[in-house]
């Protein structure tokens, strides 16, 4: 398990991407020349200074974004000429996303929220709500299915937001400061849950500007100002206490 | 797709924008309320009209002055006609072989009937008519018995009555051999008329029936009298023939010069139903107007709060579509919602207007039917309200770029 395999192939790879956003006349440069590949159950994190592109690179490896130059590459199909029905395809299939801010529907049971990618992957509704159970029951939150997100706490609403995530099986689960909003305590527990979820064999990406959290990664890519500024394996990984590397 | 969260979030669309959506529920109710009233009052009507008419039959044809039913400003056309008068009926009568079912009547308004000393309120309707008038017209009395040839060439002061006049003046009473008086003449009843209820909001049964000789004589309107003749064909296959036959004997009887146009109005069943189509189509139009105008100023209410349930929303669709909505998804979604939005107006609309067209038929005495074609017309119509003013605030939320949706505060 969890073995970097250089040779198969990518997961996902990124060659030459860049994204220019356009303010006013003047061009903003978020991501200048990517190249990156990540593998099957890979778990990296990615960090840099705010404003350094980690948001938008996300975005474009979870199909929300487009990139305006370069290629990206996911499971061997070529996503940059792919069109907007498409692309809504693949993050409900491929793409589990974990937001900073939840963003879950805040009208909606727990259970609703983690039921809604199975509603637009057309899973009939005794399916879904068998699978979202279980997402549910996975990151430990069975007994709270039917509360609404401000009836949770934010560790909870994440780990929600994590069973929302996990539901469709994704190929990769991306994970946008998961802990940001949250308190050590809370955050620790959710990074205890994502090192679960790795073991279990999922591929995550996570973005964080603590060095703390970046630890239990098994690979570190550094950005700054839209370029890689180093990408290594992680000789430190924090590992948690009682479970087994 | 998922319609029952479409309803509920079109329900709670009304929960937080309580008094925008009451304004405009309130206009989508009203205007599906006039087009389900005017839709009762237009239904009934023509049940009661298509009724009267099986009643008669489809051999009996009516020659007028005047056409039954006037739409528009035809006045003028008419005004220079002389009246039928009874001599050209008789006239008719000898001349026309094809059928010898032949009746002329006269009738007027506002009479008051009296025996001893009861008597009715002045609204009874007093007609002068033929013998044949029962048979052409298809009415019959219940008991007694209708005029004789004597009756009719004598003048004699005879009366059949109509069982509202029976109830009023001769409760409890066999009225037959009795007098009545009407106009200061006295009249012996001979019959009752066989019950006939109400049509088109009057009681048919609110009437008395005299010889026409006896009515051209003391009731004739001291202007202008003119006769309705009314002829039964043999049969429907005769119809034609025999209406051709009359309106060459009343051209002749009345001088009319082969290049001038007939100076009557011959109409049959089929000439009172297409009249009353045009009647019909007026009040539709009536209805759809008013109707129309406030379902469209619902519909920019609709399109409204459609508009801040997006805005308000911005962050919910950005949700939507990072977990994998399809544009059309949000699309149908939006528009399912307005949908929902103008069918709780329509709902209520349909409601009211059901409830006011039976009073307004209660107050003019028109026997009601349940509109249920006009109920459906009106689901129809709130469903295409709410596709066609949902569209723009769905096509907005459907293209918005999920990365500012999902950063919206
Ligand atoms: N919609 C946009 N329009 C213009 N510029 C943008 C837009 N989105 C991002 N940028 C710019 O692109 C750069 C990278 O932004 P990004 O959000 O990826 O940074 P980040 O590394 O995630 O920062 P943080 O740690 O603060 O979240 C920034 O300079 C930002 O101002
Ligand atoms: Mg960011």
């Amino acid at each position: 398990m969890n073995e970097n395999k250089p040779n198969g192939q990518p997961l996902i790879e990124l060659r030459h991407i860049s994204r220019v956003y356009l303010v006013g006349v003047e061009q903003v440069f978020a991501l200048r020349d990517i190249n990156l590949k990540i593998y099957q159950n890979e778990y990296v994190a990615i960090m840099g200074p705010s404003g350094s592109g980690k948001s938008t690179l996300m975005n474009i490896i979870g199909c929300l974004d487009t990139p305006t130059g370069g290629e990206y590459i996911l499971k061997g199909v070529n996503v940059s000429e792919l069109d907007d029905n498409e692309l809504a395809d693949i993050r409900n299939k491929e793409i589990g996303f974990v937001f900073q801010m939840f963003n879950l529907l805040p009208r909606a049971s727990a259970l609703k929220n983690v039921e809604l990618p199975l509603i637009y992957a057309g899973v009939p509704k005794a399916e879904r709500l068998e699978r979202a159970r279980k997402a549910l029951m996975a990151v430990g939150m069975e007994d709270r299915m039917m509360h609404k997100p401000n009836e949770l706490s934010g560790g909870q609403r994440q780990r929600v937001a994590i069973a929302r995530a996990l539901v469709t099986n994704p190929s990769i689960i991306l994970a946008d400061e998961p802990t940001g909003n949250l308190d050590s305590k809370s955050g620790e527990d959710i990074m205890k849950l994502f090192n679960e979820i790795w073991k279990a064999g999922n591929t995550i990406i996570l973005v964080t500007h603590e060095r703390d959290i970046a630890l239990h990664a098994q690979r570190i890519i550094r950005i700054r100002d839209g370029l890689i500024e180093s990408d290594e394996l992680n000789h430190s990984r924090v590992v948690f206490e009682g479970v087994n590397e | 797709m998922n319609i029952s969260e479409s309803i509920f979030q079109a329900f709670d669309a009304i929960r937080t924008n309580k008094l925008r959506t009451f304004l405009t529920l309130l206009s989508i109710a009203m205007g599906v309320f006039a087009l389900i009233v005017a839709g009762t009052i237009i239904t009934s009507f023509e049940k009661a009209v298509t009724k009267q008419l099986e009643d008669v039959g489809e051999t009996t044809f009516w020659i007028q002055r005047t056409p039954a039913i006037q739409t528009g400003n035809t006045w003028r056309k008419y005004r220079k006609r002389k009246p039928i008068t009874y001599n050209e009926f008789k006239e008719l009568k000898k001349m026309t072989t094809s059928t010898n079912i032949i009746s002329a009547h006269s009738y007027t308004f506002g009479m008051t009937i009296t025996a001893g000393n009861l008597s009715t309120d002045p609204d009874v309707y007093l007609a002068g008519a033929e013998n044949n008038f029962f048979i052409t017209n298809a009415i019959d009395v219940d008991y007694g018995r209708i005029f004789t040839e004597e009756d009719i060439n004598f003048n004699r002061n005879v009366a059949i009555i109509g069982n509202d006049v029976l109830v009023k003046i001769f409760p409890n009473v066999n009225p037959i051999g009795k007098e009545i008086t009407i106009k200061n003449q006295k009249y012996t009843v001979i019959g009752v008329l066989k019950s006939r209820g109400a049509v088109l909001g009057q009681s048919k049964d609110n009437m008395v029936i005299i010889p026409l000789t006896n009515f051209l004589k003391y009731f004739a309107s001291p202007w202008e009298e003119s006769l309705t003749i009314s002829v039964r064909a043999k049969s429907k296959e005769a119809l034609e023939e025999t209406i051709d036959e009359v309106i060459g004997n009343l051209r002749v009887i009345r001088n009319v010069k082969p290049w001038e146009e007939n100076t009557f109005e011959v109409e049959t069943n089929e000439t009172i139903s297409q009249q009353f189509g045009s009647f019909v189509n007026f009040l539709s139009i009536f209805g759809f107007i008013s109707g129309g105008f406030a379902l469209i100023a619902a519909g920019v209410g609709i399109m409204n709060i459609m508009l801040v349930a997006v805005k308000e929303r911005t962050r919910e669709i950005g949700i939507r579509k990072a977990v994998g909505a399809k544009r059309r998804w949000i699309l149908w979604q939006f528009i399912l919602e307005a949908i929902s939005l103008c069918q709780v107006g329509g709902v209520v609309g349909i409601i009211f207007g059901t409830l006011g067209g039976y009073l307004l038929g209660n107050l003019i005495k028109l026997p009601m039917h349940f509109p249920i074609s006009w109920i459906i017309l009106s689901v129809i119509v709130c469903t295409i309200l709410g596709i066609s003013f949902g569209a723009y605030p769905a096509y907005r939320a459907a293209n918005l770029d999920p990365i500012e949706a999902l950063r919206y505060e």
